[in-house]
């Protein structure tokens, strides 16, 4: 009696876990082609964004990448990360509400313009927590991306460990993904890795978050060693061939 | 820690009513004002401890213009010789706080910012003291290389000084009062940045450049003389606090704005331990009120505060 009752429990148990998983891939089925087109929707108005910046390149996805490397770096978990993504994705969003005119990266700025421009990212947040979530912390980050470690930026005047580490990761690599893109308004264009690396190492503890541009030091020299050791092999490689 | 959002306050205020002045009755970070000082209506702002109050004349006060190139050229000095040791006052924070070279430099910037006679002038450049020592800090806790001689970096933060000043047209009203000498302020708006007693980064920089501004390497005394001028605003998280005075300092206002920022505990307590407190203060003189949540961080359930009221 008691064998059979443990198999009937075996089998039920088998059934139900049968049926969770078929739940679950079910789930699944029907919310990925959500994730993917929410995905594609978002990466279609960071491109918008990008053109008004005058940008030719992917800037805010490229500062999405970077933000997923330095946030694993730093340790930010699964949900963080991924607000951190979206926070980057859209980061420039209140720019498409500023007059064409003050976003010509190459006309100089007056005061009242600069201030206008140092608007855009309450113009985003504002619009972005519209209609939404109370809790989302999305538009919060966008707010604080323009912040400096040292209490400088804008709009807060946030001071280091004030600022919630996702804005300062965003800010870190804003930075990284224009100082590796031709931009108009600056005279001096960097020549790669290493320079704007010496840049961000100059400016830790003045713009950006100490901690952060080690973590970035440490990757950007792992990749500079590692392609280093992949052409050395290619080479032994032709030399042999 | 303060999260003082100038345009978020003044949004959720708006709701209620339209804002044409406000008046802060203590404050204790003069770079929070920055957003408010650039809207054009009239602004006060009173920080009881006299350092502070220092940073936000030299930041704040317009008028005083930016730093001139005679004064950078003649006070920013690169110095070839080692200072006197034995009269430097700030010898005891010799690798607790500083390197030698900047043991020097504090006390070179210190005296001879006295040479300087306009005194606004003399006040922008102690100001950027305030930011040295704070990078420097920063450079030691973090342990990161610094890349620039003293005199480079003390440049940078005076030119950096001169970009925030400029375009600036509304000068805010900046005092330095004690409690006692406070009076309720006519405007559309007063509002009070709660401060807690809570050892951060910027307290320690805060009491270090309070010690510095009057000349002596006390910490303990630098401490305890903020804790006095701060003492009735200062917020005891669990324990009592006294709101009345706050009522009397809102008195001539026609709202009322409270902003703090929480960590590590859920917003339903920040509203039963702060808001509710408060509220049955204030609604003596206010009829309505209305508190504003944001969320900064859910996995440390970090959240921005603000509690608004009107007549
Ligand atoms: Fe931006
Ligand atoms: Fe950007």
């Amino acid at each position: 009696m008691p064998t059979t009752f443990l198999n009937l429990s075996l089998i039920l148990l088998v059934v139900l876990l049968t049926w969770l998983a078929y739940k679950y891939f079910e789930l699944h089925e029907i919310v990925a082609p959500y994730q993917k087109r929410y995905k594609h929707l978002l990466s279609g108005i960071a491109s918008m964004v990008d053109r008004i910046e005058g940008y030719n390149v992917r800037h805010s996805a490229e500062v999405a990448k970077i933000c997923e490397r330095l946030g694993i770096a730093a340790g930010l978990n699964l949900m963080q990360l991924q607000t951190l993504k979206t926070a980057a994705m859209l980061h420039d969003v209140g720019e498409i509400l500023l007059p064409a005119d003050v976003l010509n990266p190459e006309k100089p700025l007056d005061p009242e313009e600069l201030f206008l421009i140092r608007a855009h990212p309450l113009l985003g947040e504002l619009h972005l927590k519209k209609d939404n979530d109370i809790c989302d912390e999305v538009p919060a980050i966008i707010r604080w991306h323009h912040e400096r470690w040292d209490g400088l930026g804008y709009p807060d005047n946030l001071k280091g460990e004030e600022i919630p580490k996702s804005a300062r990761i965003l800010a870190l690599a804003d930075a990284i993904s224009a100082m590796s893109n031709n931009r108009p308004y600056r005279k001096h264009q960097y020549s790669g890795r290493e320079e704007i690396l010496f840049e961000l190492e100059s400016h830790a503890g003045l713009q950006f978050d100490p901690e952060l541009v080690r973590l970035w030091g440490k990757l950007i020299r792992k990749d500079l060693a590692e392609e280093i050791a992949e052409k050395l092999k290619q080479d032994d490689e032709e030399v042999e061939a | 820690m303060i999260r003082m959002q100038s345009s978020w306050l003044l949004e959720s205020v708006e709701e209620l009513l339209q804002v044409d002045s406000v008046a802060i009755p203590f404050f204790h970070r003069f770079s929070a004002l920055n957003w408010l000082s650039h809207l054009e209506i009239p602004l006060f702002a009173n920080f009881p401890v006299d350092s502070q109050a220092m940073l936000a004349r030299a930041w704040f006060d317009v008028d005083k213009g930016p730093f001139l190139d005679k004064n950078l050229h003649k006070f920013n000095q690169l110095l070839t010789q080692p200072l006197n040791k034995e009269t430097n006052p700030f010898e005891p924070w010799l690798d607790k706080f500083f390197t030698r070279q900047q043991i020097d430099y504090i006390y070179y910037w210190r005296e001879s910012a006295y040479e300087i006679e306009d005194y606004s002038q003399r006040e922008i450049f102690w100001s950027a003291v305030y930011q040295v020592m704070s990078y420097w800090l920063t450079n030691k806790k973090y342990r990161t290389e610094v890349f620039f001689e003293p005199d480079k970096i003390m440049a940078y933060y005076l030119h950096y000084h001169n970009e925030f000043i400029r375009g600036k047209q509304n000068k805010v009203e900046i005092t330095s009062k004690h409690l006692s000498e406070l009076e309720a302020k006519e405007c559309s708006l007063v509002l009070f940045p709660l401060i807690f007693d809570d050892d951060t980064e910027e307290d320690l920089l805060q009491i270090i450049y309070y010690a510095w501004f009057h000349g002596h390497a006390d910490i303990k005394l630098a401490k305890k003389e903020i804790s006095l001028a701060l003492n009735r605003y200062m917020i005891p998280f669990n324990a009592k606090s006294d709101y009345s005075k706050f009522l009397e300092l809102a008195e001539k206002a026609s709202s009322a704005a409270f902003c703090w920022t929480g960590k590590e505990l859920a917003p339903r307590i920040h509203e039963q331990v702060i808001a509710e407190p408060i509220r049955n203060v204030f609604k003596t003189g206010f009829s309505k009120s209305k508190l504003y949540m944001k969320s900064v961080d859910k996995t440390t359930d970090t959240y921005d505060y603000l509690l608004v009221f009107k007549k």
